[in-house]
């Protein structure tokens, strides 16, 4: 899910719904369009706009949480914290910016 | 007026999205709790010309944006300090600092009109994105209607969990912003982040209930809800926060 392979995480199309939400947050119209048509092709309009509209809540509300400074619940850094550190997440800039590392 | 309508988009957008989005922009354009509807509607279009800014994109190329300095390519009417403001959370979220938001403190910014500034980039990025995936061109901003800022600070926010004031949900019980919380003593940190303004949270949370899922169904994994399943859903969602670096 943070790499750059557009793998699809052990869920159905999600190889498809990884490429799209890469694409929207992206400049290449092209290939936003491309991964569009995909979706709508296999899973349908439906699929699609739902997909759209999670992918856009989700770019506001990273934002809303890194421009308040909101930590993670303490519950939830403890029961993700090993594989947080496996895939990377303690690298993120922001990970030491929220009062601790998680 | 202006009215958000998909109905002549080719694809399927759900009508509880459409009257999300249709409600997010009429009150985008009204005063809100710290903010006019004037001000409120330039900091949405600021939003918009932050993806333009030369500046944005050197320090966003950077291998930290306090090695570049310069000034913002921006459309008049907010101070500097709105601008940097606006301009760093749309574009290069992921490295804001505790000492980023101080600087913007100690240069004058207003705790409760970052917050409500806040809401207003995450409207426009959450409506924004939305039309991008689709193809659609972005929505014209609505008109601003006049009026004035109630300006109501919840009586028991303080500085506890984030760089901002919030408002604990135990403490809200049995003030008159009990009902942010439905009068219930805890609350996921990213529902508390913004409750320094109230009503900045009702308004950004009415597009996560119709964008995302509501709050029952998030857990809900006998029911699908949408078109796509719970892990899908999860799967986009974690992707997206991914690639914008968030560690929440």
């Amino acid at each position: 899910m943070v790499g750059d392979e557009p793998r699809d995480g052990g869920v159905e199309n999600g190889a498809r719904l990884i490429r799209f939400a890469t694409a929207v947050l992206g400049d290449d119209l092209e290939e936003l369009a491309a991964a569009r048509d995909e979706i709508v092709a296999v899973m349908g309009g439906e699929a699609l706009t739902d997909t759209a509209a999670v992918a856009a809540l989700f770019n506001a509300i990273d934002r809303v949480a890194d421009s308040t400074g909101i930590p993670l619940e303490d519950v939830k850094a403890e029961a993700t914290a090993d594989f947080r550190s496996a895939i990377g997440i303690n690298d993120f800039a922001t990970a030491s910016e929220k009062g601790r590392s998680v | 007026m202006m009215e958000i309508s998909y109905q002549n988009v080719a694809l399927p957008v759900r009508e509880d999205i459409t009257a999300a989005h249709r409600r997010t922009w009429d009150r985008l354009g009204r005063a809100g709790t710290w903010l006019t509807g004037a001000e409120r509607l330039a900091i949405a279009r600021e939003a918009r010309v932050a993806l333009d800014c030369k500046l944005c994109r050197d320090r966003k190329d950077a291998l930290s944006p306090n090695l570049v300095q310069g000034n913002h390519d921006h459309s008049g009417g907010l101070s500097d300090i709105e601008v940097e403001q606006i301009h760093r959370i749309r574009t290069d979220p992921s490295r804001l600092s505790r000492a980023w938001y101080q600087g913007l403190r100690d240069g004058g910014m207003v705790e409760e009109r970052y917050v409500e500034t806040v809401e207003i980039i995450a409207n426009i990025v959450a409506i924004d994105t939305f039309t991008k995936g689709l193809g659609l061109k972005p929505w014209p901003l609505p008109t601003s209607r006049p009026g004035n800022p109630t300006k109501c600070r919840p009586v028991a926010a303080r500085q506890q969990i984030a760089w901002v004031s919030t408002l604990d949900p135990q403490d809200a019980i049995g003030t008159e912003d009990e009902d942010l919380y439905a009068g219930r003593p805890t609350a996921a940190h990213i529902y508390q982040a913004m409750s320094l303004v109230p009503d900045s949270v009702k308004s950004f949370f009415d597009l996560v209930v119709n964008q995302y899922l509501p709050p029952q169904a998030m857990t809900d994994f006998d029911n699908e809800y949408r078109a796509i399943s719970h892990a899908q859903i999860e799967l986009v969602a974690g992707r997206v926060s991914a690639l914008n670096q968030c560690v929440y």
